[in-house]
């Protein structure tokens, strides 16, 4: 099911790696049928030492991927035939394969873990892999399909799954079903919705496999990656833009900040660690790059915790691509007790990273000036007056949050959320 | 001799507050009157209560400096999800020898019906009482008449008890007693629908910024009432999701442009979000803006249209469906609400003489407020309460005195 998926994994330089990195090892894992579709998508041409692993009960399932690594389980329960959307079921399976799946997990700094949360193997076994990825010292990236709002059951389901997913892994992207129909065409089908969250799941990976194993212009070493995503059970943002031309980086600028992804219930729209990526032709100036971090930086509420990266790809010619993944994280920067031994090593070794993005991007947010810039966006952003003429200014202060994103509580009604928009849960196509 | 008295409507959008001024007990004069933004509120609930004090504070300071006077106490209005509404029934029998009906037996039955506690961390807001039933007629006022039995039903409503305190401290911290706390879909439905629409059967639909606010009456009585937490803010949420425009272009657009149904002029038909055409500005489609509103507006109606269940009666509701409230300025929005809920449906109009700026939709309730206050609502042979102490009773009815 591998539809004109991205080639962001293509990257023409020269492939040689980022040396601050090397030895590090990178595995995508994908849980149950959805999973295990997403990896079956991806392409690894230039990321050879990145593994690949899929996991399910389904051995049919298991049989037809092109994965290369499989690990089947449960199959005394289950005769080799799925749950049947049964998360207690693929929990306890899971649990029971503890071992076989600690092994898969032996030595792999950094996880990247896709599964479907509206299944039962995907919803009940994602979250114990992740919580062994972390007892293992590894840091674990999720990208999560969740089910339409009118699979009312599973819905409901993949939203516990969801809370349960994140108080293991370190960063959680959702990927609703709903709100991914919404990007494709005007007729666009579950399959295109299943492919766009397939190019969501390549992007992500793409940004944080470059920054982190390829050269380029501007990268961080794997320790100040883990550093600062080192939280837990945060709200994510995920999004990315496009632009082409002279004006491509900051039409990629401008792209990204209406990037459908950021605007969809439950993202938030604050960062304190943000990922920026940025990929483009041989136009790639430092000073523009500058200017677009700080413009970035600065519309998510981002903090020092940033993570920036920036690649000359001469095939882009002009066309620059930018793409972002932040958290906000609960409780900031608190190494938290429990991680491995190896994971102390390796925060022991980036105590004095030889080339953080700090020193190689001199980033203007000193004290003083932040608190001036808010301040001043603050007078701006207030409501009714004197609106600014530009959608740079879309995550001003006060509209930092969908309208009904600071309740604590849902609106539920027959277990629909009402705050989420109609269009949305009735899966009604808008086109803008 | 004039009395001043007030009514504030704390609403999700704004703030409102007048001053009345009675003369002689009936003639009612709107003396002052202000509108403030209210940046606090979520739904009819209050998430920010510093600042939904400073725009009632704001609100009722310029309504009293119109009007030249100071106010006392004033009604107040109480929405949110957390309302919730159900017939109260009480009964006594005819204590006198003579069979006549006494104050005191409609008194007993009254205890009785209000006997029922709400659970705790819940309070009464209001009981609404029905028509007096003496063996069995309704009677209008049956003290001296000859029976067995009275018995006394309320439509009483009881909320959130901090959601219920956090309202009436507004008022209290700008130095006011509160004469009453009145339902909002009750004071908006004594504005726009009077009693003969009541006797005809009426659905009154007041969509507001943080909620809609639903009273039904049959025969000239309440029959159900109800708070549905969806309104005009999760249009223009809504909106501003679905076009990738800052809420308040969002807001700007659903006034200026905003329609319930997409007709074929909308077909290529551009819109600015911005409107100046400056950097960042662009176009979204026309017919997207509505399909995003359509599909709410149904949304809604189709909820309306579950809560009510059998209560939507098309025989019974003779007077048929008003709308009111600031959202249902929206063009269109009474003929699909009519398709979905399968009765006619109008926007409501004032009685004349408001004026034109008042007889606005969003001012039903805050105008009901002082209408529905100065009605006499009391039991027969009870003396009809001045503004202060009818609080105090209420108040004791909160904290469970
Ligand atoms: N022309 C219009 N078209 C559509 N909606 C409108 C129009 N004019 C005002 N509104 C909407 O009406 C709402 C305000 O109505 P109203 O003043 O009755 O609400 P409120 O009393 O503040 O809120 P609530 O009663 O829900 O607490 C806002 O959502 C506003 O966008
Ligand atoms: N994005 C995406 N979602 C999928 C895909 N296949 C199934 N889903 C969703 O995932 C859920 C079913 O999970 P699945 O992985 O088939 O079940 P499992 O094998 O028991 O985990 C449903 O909510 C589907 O909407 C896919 O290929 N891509
Ligand atoms: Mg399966
Ligand atoms: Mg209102």
């Amino acid at each position: 099911m591998n539809t004109n998926q991205e080639t962001f994994f293509e990257t023409t330089d020269d492939s040689s790696l980022n040396n601050n990195s090397f030895g590090i090892r990178a595995k995508v894992i994908g849980v149950g049928g959805a999973g295990i579709s997403l990896v079956d998508g991806l392409r690894f041409d230039n990321f050879d030492f990145v593994d690949n692993l899929i996991i399910d009960v389904d051995m049919k399932a298991v049989a037809d991927s092109l994965a290369s690594h499989k690990l089947t389980f449960g199959r005394r329960h289950t005769r080799g035939m799925g749950t049947g959307g049964d998360v207690n079921l693929g929990k306890r399976l899971a649990e029971e394969e503890k071992d076989k799946i600690r092994k898969e997990l032996e030595g792999v700094d950094l996880i990247f873990l896709l599964a479907g949360l509206g299944g039962g193997v995907g919803g009940g076994a994602a979250p114990v892999v992740a919580r062994l990825a972390r007892e293992h010292g590894a840091l674990v990236f999720a990208f999560t399909p969740l089910p339409f709002s009118w699979e009312k059951a599973r819905h409901a389901q993949a939203e516990e799954c969801l809370s349960e997913l994140r108080k293991h892994a370190n960063a959680v992207i959702p990927l609703p079903n709903d709100s991914l129909l919404q990007m494709g065409g005007e007729d666009s089908t579950a399959l295109e919705c299943f492919a766009e969250a397939g190019r969501n799941v390549s992007r992500g990976i793409a940004a944080i496999c470059n920054i982190v194993f390829k050269k380029g212009m501007i990268d961080v070493d794997f320790s100040y990656l883990r550093k600062v995503f080192s939280g837990r059970g945060g709200r994510t943002l995920f999004g990315y833009g496009k632009g082409s031309g002279p004006e491509g980086l900051r039409e990629a600028l401008r792209d990204l900040l209406v990037c459908p992804m950021l605007h969809m219930p439950d993202v938030s729209k604050a960062a304190d660690v943000l990922l920026i990526f940025v990929q483009g032709g041989t136009s790639l100036s430092m000073s523009g790059l500058q200017a677009v971090s700080k413009e970035i930086r600065d519309s998510f509420k981002a903090g020092e915790d940033v993570v920036f990266g920036a690649h000359v790809d001469e095939n882009l010619g002009e066309e620059v691509k930018i793409t972002i993944l932040g958290v906000t994280s609960l409780d900031p920067l608190v190494p938290t007790a429990d991680v491995a031994p190896v994971a102390q090593q390796v925060l022991e070794l980036g105590k004095q990273p030889k080339q953080s993005h700090r020193s190689k991007l001199e980033i203007t947010g000193t004290k003083t000036e932040k608190t001036s810039s808010i301040a001043t966006r603050k007078k701006r952003g207030k409501k009714g007056d004197n609106k600014e003429q530009n959608t740079f200014f879309f995550m001003e202060e006060e509209n930092q949050r969908g309208i009904f994103d600071d309740l604590p509580s849902r609106n539920m009604y027959e277990g629909e959320d009402l705050d989420v928009p109609s269009y949305l849960r009735r899966g009604v196509k808008i086109v803008i | 001799m004039s009395k001043i008295i007030g009514a504030v409507e704390i609403g999700t959008s704004c703030a409102k507050a007048l001053v009345g001024e009675v003369t002689e007990g009936k003639s009612l004069n709107i003396v002052g009157k202000s509108v403030r933004k209210n940046e606090g509120m979520r739904k009819g609930e209050i998430v920010d209560f510093r600042k939904v004090a400073s725009s009632v504070h704001a609100a009722l300071e310029e309504a009293e400096k119109m009007s030249g006077t100071t106010v006392d106490s004033v009604y107040l209005a109480q929405t949110g999800a957390h309302i919730k509404g159900s017939f109260l029934r009480g009964s006594a029998n005819v204590a006198s020898p003579d069979g006549r009906v006494s104050v005191d037996d409609l008194q007993t039955a009254a205890n009785e019906a209000k006997r029922k506690q709400p659970a705790s961390g819940r309070s009464y807001v209001h009981h609404v009482r029905m028509p007096i039933q003496l063996d069995g007629r309704s009677v209008e006022d049956p003290v001296g008449m000859i029976g067995k039995k009275v018995e006394l039903i309320y439509w009483s409503i009881e909320g959130d008890e901090s959601a219920i305190r956090m309202n009436l401290d507004l008022a209290h911290n700008y130095g006011l007693e509160v004469a009453d706390l009145i339902l909002s879909s009750i004071a908006s439905s004594t504005m726009v629908a009077g009693p003969d629409l009541r006797r005809a059967g009426v659905l009154v639909i007041d969509l507001g910024a943080g909620v809609t606010d639903l009273a039904l009456y049959r025969n000239g009585n309440v029959a159900y009432t109800g708070v549905i937490p969806v309104g005009g803010d999760h249009l223009t949420g809504d909106l501003s999701m679905g076009l990738r425009v800052l809420e308040p272009y969002a807001e700007e657009l659903k006034i200026e442009y905003g329609k319930s149904q997409s007709d074929p002029s909308d077909a290529d038909q551009q819109l600015w979000i911005i409107g100046n055409k400056t950097i960042g500005d662009r176009k979204v489609p026309r017919k997207t803006m509505t399909d995003i509103i359509h599909v709410r507006i149904v949304e809604l109606f189709e909820i309306i249209s579950k809560e009510l269940g059998d209560l939507l009666d098309t025989s019974e509701l003779g007077a048929g469906v008003l709308l009111t409230g600031g959202a249902s300025r929206l063009p269109g929005i009474e003929q699909l609400a009519s398709k979905v809920l399968g009765v006619p449906v109008t926007k409501a109009s004032f009685p004349s003489g408001l004026g034109n700026e008042l007889a606005q939709p969003e001012n039903s309730t805050v105008l009901g407020l002082l209408h529905y206050g100065l009605e006499d609502h009391g039991l027969p042979g009870e003396q009809h309460k001045p503004a202060s102490s009818g609080f105090i009773k209420k108040l004791g009815g909160l904290i469970g005195i």
